[in-house]
């Protein structure tokens, strides 16, 4: 069958030889010779199009700082707000904020490969793991040399940048969490709405007259679905007072206490159905939407962060709505007004070109009037222990001080300080599913995640050992 | 004959049982519509041949017709959410005809993100890929032609073994070289460039290679050969006698690379870092926020604009297409 | 014919390895070096900020110690042996279908190679919309017909057979090489079927398969290495995996090891693991089918 149309290209090509035989012999017109450096033209034109598209621009007169930022909308307004200001009130350093996606990945390969930004805005959980590539500078000397110490700091918000001793970070801006409630629904459910639930067994009694199932058990409307929006499925066992590692770095994930947290996530399961509570999570939108659960009203409470009243403005402003400290055990009054705190950081990356101008904008950040710009325009909490006295008053969030006590609270919720958290966090993430899927018992679940993350952080530790590092 | 008529009904009957299963399964999981549906299926293939030539061909037709509705489908419901409004993006149950056609979301795409960074990302992004693809299509075709004549044509000790470690290479999958290739690129400080995507493409690939090399062996030697007594140098007959004979094949090598560049997402994914150098694959990804508040009905629309050439290239140049497929004899 | 031997077929050598110096330098630069190397990073600890530290086995003794390595294994092993069958009979259909003489194939051929076309980021968050559990097209099209279709998306039962139709559905390429291949098929030798009385089923079968059969080892080994490599569209539409991890895949997590766990060792480890055991399954599908493969002369 080759042979067939073989003999058809032969017809083909003997047409074509006279052809090219003819072209071969006919030198005033060579089209080859012509269209060949046309192309090759064409070609290194594209080369220089594309090395100028990646070439950094050329920078004069003030020393230009790469400031790259997880944010963006209104959060990176706000940040864009200082950064303006700040190079107003100066002339020689001009910071240039860039907008990232994925910045946690993003600003580790590119201090790899060398061209790392002056400024990198990370979440605070990824300190650690930073820390430990000596990816970024340590920056106590410069710190206490600009007067910026720990005093100043909620303890909790300082803490974070500190990892083996050194401080890597410096704040931006601090969040911590609370229970959302709808106060119309509790209303509807014959609930006070003034009294919100303080231990986690009247919290039950209310989830329970607060959900609402047809005939088929499809949920119509829940009281509480902890994994929504699931953003910490690490912080249960650590609301009933578990802790995720010891001081010795044994992982404690399956402690008694943690294993309480997470059978009472599976006690969701147990009494509205796995599958049901699936499919009416799947039946909402994402977070930031209007078909979220909580601001459609079809989820009575959520825990969220500070944040959660900008959303509330943006898609329904006219929910009743209020917030108070999450419940806790009724036998543990201990561990009143725990709470989930988040930090997003701001650091120097190690190789960063200009780390002294880098600084200069520290500084101003981390002063009084620079936080309270930033915290005011992303509507969050200030980091620092002394704010302004309009700075409640001028803020639109009616909870804020609430908020701050949180943080200010003993039983603040953090993860653990160690490089490998991303990891381990994955790894809770699974064992979360497994558990309010029904497929393992708690202590199963948690006692995998130990026998599994327990070695990989002993090698981690050999493997920084190794590296010169610890 | 005996031996392959009962090879024949070896294979009927694994058909047949297959088939045979999925129905039983479908009976007990009482889903008889279903069944009944795989019932004809099965009927239908068994009366097949004895069915009149007419009766086949409308047959064809509707099965083709079918099949396109359930292979076009997800692209319509593309087109769909390109032009409706946000609100009807996601409604339970689903909106098929938009309460208002809203084309300007197209527009909306384009200039989508402006105001935040200052340009119009889509774009920019636009003119990144297509500044990338360029030079790796040109690339890609320009160096494996050149290489593929070399081995298709020219003898040189050792060429047949190499041909076949190159051969060997198309085993080796991309994640065993990511890591090295990276560190590499590292060491020549190429990360945030696009030189680490296109730079390979300029010298040569197993695939394009093997693709060029069967073709450029179909070609006669009595034209090099002719050529060659009339003087010419290799690089000639490369030049005009090669090349102008191979533009189907050379179409086929270009399309896919151009394929393989516009949608490549991996690659981007690792080695540019600035979001206004962002390709349109990477860029598409930046549409979508990570807690949501995603604009569907503008991603929808960027991605038809991203696919709109591609569909209307393949679509004029299909016959030459699986022409140049064809010839190359890949196998 | 007679080639030349002398000095001419100096030349002839010298030309030979000119036109292919690009690739004598692009395969020691991009292949052979990387190859190498990521052997000798397999034995390191490597993190790229720091030079790599020779550790010996240890990254290979992790991994054989590392659930989570055999279960991304075992994913991707299970998403591979529905999705390559599967995957080769549609696309061998489907071509079967466009090969017939039928008005408007143009337009037909266009459509069923429009999925191998959208680019993979789109296509996975169309596919979230077609896939959700409770308004989703796909089951509210089911319900339709009386089905009540699972949370395809949210189960750990389901969320690989979306994945499976997604790329049956993606399957073009495959498709066009079927298709070329089928155009190729001598006329003559399906005439003289007929003149001895087969049926279609006995033309497709006795004819037509064994004369593509070379091409469909074709597709199946670039199949066996495309379907173990799936990356991008779980990783966008899966974020870690979710559901139970039933869709984090080997190559996802060789990408997390180096670059977001930065154990660029670690994944030299996986990679190499991976390029051995595509060597093997090629080799063996190419044994296996030395029979059954037919090769025309020529």
């Amino acid at each position: 069958m080759r042979n067939v149309s073989r003999l058809n290209y032969f017809a083909i090509f003997a047409n074509t030889l006279d052809e090219s035989q003819k072209r071969l012999h006919s030198a005033p017109v060579d089209r080859g010779a012509f269209t060949l450096p046309a192309l090759g033209a064409i070609v290194l034109a594209t080369v220089f199009a594309s090395e100028s598209l990646t070439r950094p621009e050329p920078k004069h007169e003030r020393v230009h700082v790469t400031y790259w930022e997880k944010w963006t909308n209104f959060e990176f307004d706000a940040m864009k707000h200082v950064v303006d200001e700040f190079n107003k009130s100066q002339d020689k350093i001009q910071v240039d904020l860039v907008s990232m996606s994925q910045i946690e990945n993003k600003t580790l390969m590119a201090i790899s490969g060398r061209i790392p930004p002056d400024l990198a805005g990370l979440y605070g959980q990824n300190v650690s793991q930073y820390a430990d590539e000596n990816a970024v500078m340590p920056l106590d000397e410069m710190c206490a040399e600009a007067g910026i110490k720990k005093e100043s700091y909620i303890p909790v918000f300082w803490n974070i940048n500190v990892v083996h001793g050194h401080i890597y970070s410096l704040p931006t801006t601090p969040a911590s969490t609370a229970l959302h409630y709808n106060r119309k629904m509790f209303r509807d459910a014959g609930l006070d709405p003034d009294k919100p639930p303080q231990t986690i067994e009247e919290f039950d009694d209310d989830i329970q007259k607060l959900t609402k199932m047809d005939a088929k058990g499809h949920i119509q409307q829940a009281g509480f679905i902890p994994s929504e929006p699931g953003w910490w499925n690490w912080c249960w066992g650590a609301f009933f007072g578990g802790k995720m590692m010891d001081d010795k770095g044994r992982l404690t994930l399956n402690s008694p206490e943690n294993i309480k947290g997470f059978e009472w996530i599976q006690s969701f399961s147990k009494k509205f159905g796995a599958d049901n509570i699936q499919s009416f999570k799947t039946g909402m939108g994402n977070f930031d939407s209007p078909q979220n659960g909580f601001m459609s009203e079809l989820v009575a409470s959520e825990l969220q962060g500070v944040w959660m009243y900008n959303f509330v403005t943006k898609y329904n402003p006219k929910m009743d709505w209020a917030v108070a400290p999450f419940p806790h055990p009724k036998d543990r009054p201990d561990l009143a007004n725990g709470t989930v705190v988040d930090l997003d950081v701001i650091c120097i990356p190690t190789g960063a070109k200009h780390p002294k101008e880098a600084f200069e904008f520290l500084k101003y950040l981390q002063s009084q009037k620079g936080m309270e710009m930033l915290c005011l325009g992303q509507k969050k909490l200030s980091p620092l222990l002394q704010v302004s006295p309009d700075f409640y008053s001028k803020h639109p969030n009616k909870f804020i001080k609430l908020f701050t006590e949180l943080a200010k609270s003993k039983n603040t919720l953090y993860p653990p300080k160690m490089g490998i958290w991303a990891q381990y966090n994955d790894e809770i993430s699974a064992a979360y599913d497994s558990i309010s899927l029904m497929h393992k018992t708690p202590k199963q679940a948690l006692d995998d995640v130990v026998a599994h993350m327990q070695p990989a952080l002993d090698s981690y530790n050999e493997r920084l050992r190794l590296r010169g590092i610890k | 004959m005996t031996q392959s008529q009962s090879a024949t009904a070896r294979r009927l009957f694994v058909i047949a049982a297959i088939f045979a299963a999925s129905i039983l399964f479908a009976i007990v999981f009482s889903k008889t519509r279903i069944a009944i549906a795989l019932i004809d299926i099965v009927w239908l293939a068994i009366e097949f041949s004895s069915l009149s030539p007419k009766v086949q061909k409308v047959l064809v037709i509707a099965t083709l017709i079918a099949l396109s509705v359930a292979f076009a489908f997800p692209f319509a419901w593309l087109l769909d959410t390109a032009i409706k409004p946000n609100a009807e993006t996601m409604k339970n149950p689903p909106v098929w005809i938009p309460s208002e056609f809203q084309f300007g979301n197209f527009w909306k795409a384009i200039t989508h993100g402006q105001d935040a960074i200052g340009y119009p990302p889509f774009l920019i992004y636009f003119a990144n890929t297509v500044v990338l693809c360029s030079l790796i299509v040109s690339g890609v075709v320009a160096s494996n032609a050149v290489v593929a004549y070399s081995f298709a044509r020219l003898k040189w000790p050792g060429r047949d073994i190499i041909f076949s470690l190159t051969l060997a290479t198309m085993m080796v999958p991309f994640p065993v070289l990511m890591v090295p290739t990276f560190a590499l690129f590292r060491n020549l400080d190429w990360i945030g460039t696009y030189r680490p995507l296109w730079v390979p493409a300029w010298f040569g690939s197993a695939f394009s290679i093997f693709l060029l090399r069967q073709f450029f062996s179909t070609i006669p030697f009595e034209l090099s050969e002719a050529a060659k007594l009339d003087g010419a140098s290799e690089w000639r007959i490369f030049r005009d006698v090669i090349i102008p004979l191979s533009k189907p094949a050379l179409a086929v090598v270009a399309l896919f690379a151009f394929m393989g560049a516009w949608n490549d997402f991996l690659g981007p994914l690792i080695y540019i870092l600035d979001q206004k150098n962002f390709t349109l694959s990477l860029g598409l990804q930046a549409y979508q926020s990570q807690n949501g508040g995603t604009e569907w009905n503008l991603l929808m629309a960027a991605s038809s604009i991203v696919i709109a050439p591609v569909i209307i290239m393949f679509f004029f140049t299909q016959r030459l297409f699986i022409q140049g497929i064809a010839v190359t004899g890949m196998k | 014919m007679t080639r030349n031997t002398g000095p001419g077929a100096k030349r002839e050598a010298r030309a030979g390895f000119v036109f292919a110096s690009p690739w004598l330098i692009g395969f020691c630069i991009f292949l052979a070096y990387p190859l190498l190397a990521s052997i000798y990073f397999s034995f390191c600890d490597y993190s790229v900020l720091k030079p790599p530290v020779y550790v010996g086995l240890d990254n290979y003794k992790e991994l054989m110690g590392d659930e989570l390595f055999w279960k991304t294994l075992s994913n991707t092993f299970s998403y591979a042996a529905i999705a390559l069958p599967l995957g080769m009979l549609t696309s061998l259909i489907l071509a079967m279908l466009l090969n017939t003489k039928v008005k408007g194939m143009p337009l037909f051929r266009t459509l069923f190679f429009i999925p191998s076309l959208v680019p993979q980021v789109s296509l996975a968050c169309l596919w979230l919309w077609v896939f959700n559990g409770e308004h989703g097209v796909l089951n509210t099209l089911l319900l339709k017909f009386g089905i009540e279709g699972p949370n395809w998306l949210g189960n750990p039962a389901w969320s690989k057979p979306a994945l499976v139709v997604m790329a049956v559905w993606g399957g073009g390429n495959a498709m066009l090489i079927y298709l070329a291949s089928l155009q190729d098929v001598p006329t003559s030798l399906l005439e003289a079927a007929d003149l001895d009385g087969a049926s279609g089923w006995q033309k497709t079968l006795n004819v037509t398969l064994p004369m593509i059969s070379p091409v469909m080892l074709f597709n199946l080994v670039m199949g066996i290495i495309g379907s173990l490599q799936v990356f991008t569209v779980p990783y966008i539409m899966f974020p870690n995996g979710t559901p139970e991890r039933s869709t984090y895949f080997y190559t996802s997590y060789l990408f997390d090891n180096a670059f977001r766990f930065h154990k660029m060792g670690y994944a030299s480890a996986m990679g190499w693991i991976m390029f051995l055991m595509i060597l093997a399954l090629t080799y063996g599908s190419l044994r296996l089918s030395s029979k059954h493969v037919h090769y025309q002369g020529g």
